[in-house]
């Protein structure tokens, strides 16, 4: 042993004396870092529970679960995350992920406790020392997984469509289709959202994976209207789309339509499989629009034998006969009606029930009857001068053009309604005035603002580009006219509001500020009702009603056993409600005549 | 339901209504009248209707009557005995008023937009006549009384506006 090795253990003594370089307390009193990956936070109000923290999670940490107080509804599950620490690797995934930036990481790391199921807890929903903490990680704005902006469809350019009835928009190549399939999460909110409960997620991802046959089934499941609604659905799904917290919604009405459009059409009736076995049961339906069409298809499908009665000489109701070609082509309606009749459904046109039959006959014959009437009577501002016969309802127009009749095209015309039918038939008179005359004439006048406008935004920016001069807040008045008797135009007030502070409708004018609108013929464009004449007097004596349309239960069975309604003529104008309308009735039906083949 | 017959032209009841001061009793005695009228019409007007119609006039019955208990209450209110015999100055609306306690005809079926045109004319009619009587009023009991009146008429008349755009515009289709 030298001296050295005596003497160095006492060197160690100099060190009493210095400056310490470790924390004392590292448990109390070291902060994370600002952007440290803590434990998290979750703002309730901002979450949608559309789950894709909990998809994203390679370590199943997060669970979707309910949390009171958060109810279910359009665009949210209700649902909330819980995170299991056991589990959380803290890789900040799920906050990167997040469609709304609800979730985020605080930097507090420290907490002691001796239970381990305190370490399962849902953010936000279970106060913590942390959910107010500024610091930790946040998302950073610029970071998004997926492209904010949808692809965009190609679509005619206005100086061409406005001399023309055909399709406005392109639809996807396979190319866009697949770059905007691949924005969805699949979060699947939008399902709940759907009248019809399409399965999008599913067909979506049918479209990502080019599995285009897989992508018809699932559409065919629950709507035989996929071609109809990939055009001119109010995709309300598109709203509950958790894409939409996080730039465009994704476009699904689209994408449901290129599906349709990548399988030829003979393919359809391949793929979707034949209709079951005959049952020896028949069904009556009074009108071919999509409810009616889409209850004979399922009531086929199940063996039925199913006669359709429908009072005009073409299928689709009040799509093809209230819509305009150049947003819903004719021939997309008559293929997709091919694909029904191919399951056995019958059609009988030009067959008025009311006239040709009466329903006392359709019911002696059919085991049960569906009625589906539409609302293809117009309503009437009832203004004086209104009874002129230059002054038409938008629904007849509407009716003439797809008919093919020879109208008395005006050069100038004048619109009242602020609607979607408004728009379309102000778009169809400008498309009749640009062939004849080689200019558009046409003004619409809309009780509602443009801030409470009821038509699309999409056709009011369509409308604006074809040359159509929109003037919102005026009421009319009076129908002007001429010496000589013929209309000149009409008369409205400036509206200074259409609802009180209650919300209620209480239009107020200022009768000082009258404008002359100048135009040849003035339509009406509403509202709409059905002609319930078609029942009869007796039916309709027999018939519970529900303020003015007939009551029904929530399959759409009246309340004559024998009797079921739905649609238009029951739920209001909406094509993909109407497809539900007519699932619902099929299946009580179904189950209503295979009771009664049990009980035989 | 009906208590009297309605008032026809020529009667002495009707040369009352010109003249251009009333008492609050007369003057409630009409409005009961215009109220009861109504109703009456209202009543034998629903087997008249199609069934799908008939909610709507058996609701404008029941608001009718309402109007009509309410006033027949105000007149016999004992609190109101005193000013029964007021004299009040009978404005400009007043025989627009007095004339609609006869009311026209309405057509064998009417729709229901016609029923509800029909009502929401009858609603302002009676906004107009006591909100122009509580003009004319001294401040005071009676005021007060025919602004509470047209108040209740212009709620009854925003309920119809609403019924009216639910039905007729249909949800702006």
């Amino acid at each position: 042993m030298s001296v050295r090795d005596v003497i160095s253990p006492f060197t160690a003594w100099k060190n009493v004396f210095r400056e310490t370089v470790s924390i004392k307390d590292p448990i109390n009193s070291r902060p994370g870092a600002p952007r440290y990956r803590g434990f998290h936070q979750n703002d309730m109000e901002k979450c949608i529970g559309c789950g894709t923290c909990e998809v994203i999670c390679q370590n199943a940490a997060i669970d979707m679960v309910p949390v009171d107080g958060q109810e279910a509804r359009d665009g949210d599950s209700g649902l909330r995350p819980r995170i299991d620490y056991g589990r959380c690797c803290w890789c900040a995934l799920c906050v990167d992920v997040c469609m709304t930036g609800s979730l985020t990481m605080s930097n507090e790391y420290q907490w002691v406790d001796s239970d381990p199921d305190v370490f399962r807890f849902i953010p936000g929903a279970e106060k913590k020392s942390w959910d107010d903490a500024e610091l930790g990680y946040r998302r950073p704005d610029d970071h998004h997984i997926k492209p904010a902006a949808r692809v965009s469809m190609g679509e005619m350019e206005p100086q061409v469509r406005i001399g023309n009835f055909d399709e406005i928009v392109d639809g996807y190549s396979i190319e866009q289709a697949v770059l905007e399939a691949d924005r969805c999460v699949e979060c699947g909110l939008c399902v709940a959202t759907c009248p019809t409960h399409m399965a999008i997620p599913d067909y979506i991802r049918a479209v990502r994976e080019g599995d285009y046959e897989q992508g018809l089934r699932l559409l065919y499941d629950s709507n035989p209207f996929s071609q109809t609604c990939g055009r001119v659905c109010t995709h309300k799904c598109e709203t509950a789309c958790a894409a939409a917290h996080d730039g465009d919604p994704i476009a699904i009405r689209w994408l449901k339509r290129h599906i349709t459009d990548q399988v030829p059409i003979e393919k359809y009736t391949e793929i979707i499989g034949k209709p079951a076995e005959p049952t020896g049961r028949k069904v009556a339906v009074v009108g071919a629009g999509p409810a009616g069409l889409t209850a004979a298809y399922d009531l086929a499908r199940k063996g039925h034998e199913v006669h359709v009665f429908e009072a005009q000489a073409g299928p689709g109701g009040m799509i093809r006969y209230g819509i305009p070609e150049y947003r819903l082509p004719y021939d997309v309606i008559d293929n997709e009606v091919g694909v029904i009749e191919a399951q056995g459904v019958k059609i009988n046109y030009n067959c008025r029930v009311g006239t040709e039959i009466t329903m006392a006959q359709l019911r002696d014959d059919h085991d049960a009857v569906l009625l589906t009437i539409g609302l293809h009577l117009g309503r009437s501002t009832r203004i004086p001068g209104s009874d002129h016969p230059m002054v038409m309802k938008a629904v007849d127009l509407l009716r003439d053009i797809t008919e093919g009749k020879a109208l008395e095209v005006p050069r100038t015309a004048v619109v009242i309604g602020g609607g979607n039918v408004a728009m379309d038939i102000a778009r169809s008179i400008a498309r009749l005035q640009q062939q004849k005359f080689g200019k558009v004439g046409m003004t619409v006048t809309a009780l509602e603002d443009f801030d409470h406008f009821l038509a699309d935004p999409e056709e009011v920016k369509e409308s604006f580009e074809e040359g159509i001069e929109i003037i919102d807040a005026r009421g009319p008045r009076e129908i002007m006219l001429e010496k000589d008797g013929r209309v000149s135009g009409l008369k409205t007030w400036k509206v200074l509001s259409i609802f009180d502070e209650d919300g209620r409708f209480s239009p107020q004018y200022d009768d000082g500020d009258e404008w002359i609108h100048f135009g040849e013929m003035v339509i009406e464009a509403i509202g709409q009702m059905s002609d319930v004449s078609v029942l009869g007097e007796e039916l309709t004596e027999a018939l519970e009603w529900n303020r003015g349309r007939i009551r029904v239960d929530q399959a759409g069975r009246t309340s004559e056993p024998w009797l079921w309604s739905g649609g238009d003529c029951v739920n209001g104008p909406d094509v993909v409600h109407a497809v539900a309308d007519g699932h619902r009735a099929a299946a009580s039906i179904d189950a209503y005549i295979m009771a009664k083949q049990e009980e035989a | 339901m009906s208590e009297k017959k309605p008032l026809s032209e020529g009667q002495a009841g009707n040369r009352q209504l010109l003249k251009s001061k009333k008492s609050l009793a007369e003057i409630l005695d009409v409005a009961a009248e215009f109220e009861r009228t109504a109703r009456d019409f209202y009543a034998d007007l629903v087997p008249r209707v199609s069934k799908q119609l008939r909610y709507l006039v058996e609701e404008l019955v029941a608001e009718e009557q309402g109007h009509y208990d309410l006033v027949t209450e105000l007149r016999a209110r004992p609190d109101l005995a005193q000013q029964i015999s007021t004299m009040v100055e009978t404005p400009v609306s007043d025989r627009r008023f007095s004339d609609s306690v006869h009311l026209p005809r309405l057509g064998d079926n009417p729709d229901d937009q016609a029923v509800l045109q029909f009502a929401l004319g009858r609603e302002q009619k009676a906004i107009d006549q006591y909100s122009a009587l509580a003009e004319t009023s001294p401040p005071g009991p009676i005021r007060e009384l025919f602004v509470f009146l047209a108040n209740e008429e212009t709620q009854h008349k925003i309920e119809l506006e609403k019924i009216y755009y639910e039905i007729v515009h249909s949800g702006g289709v």
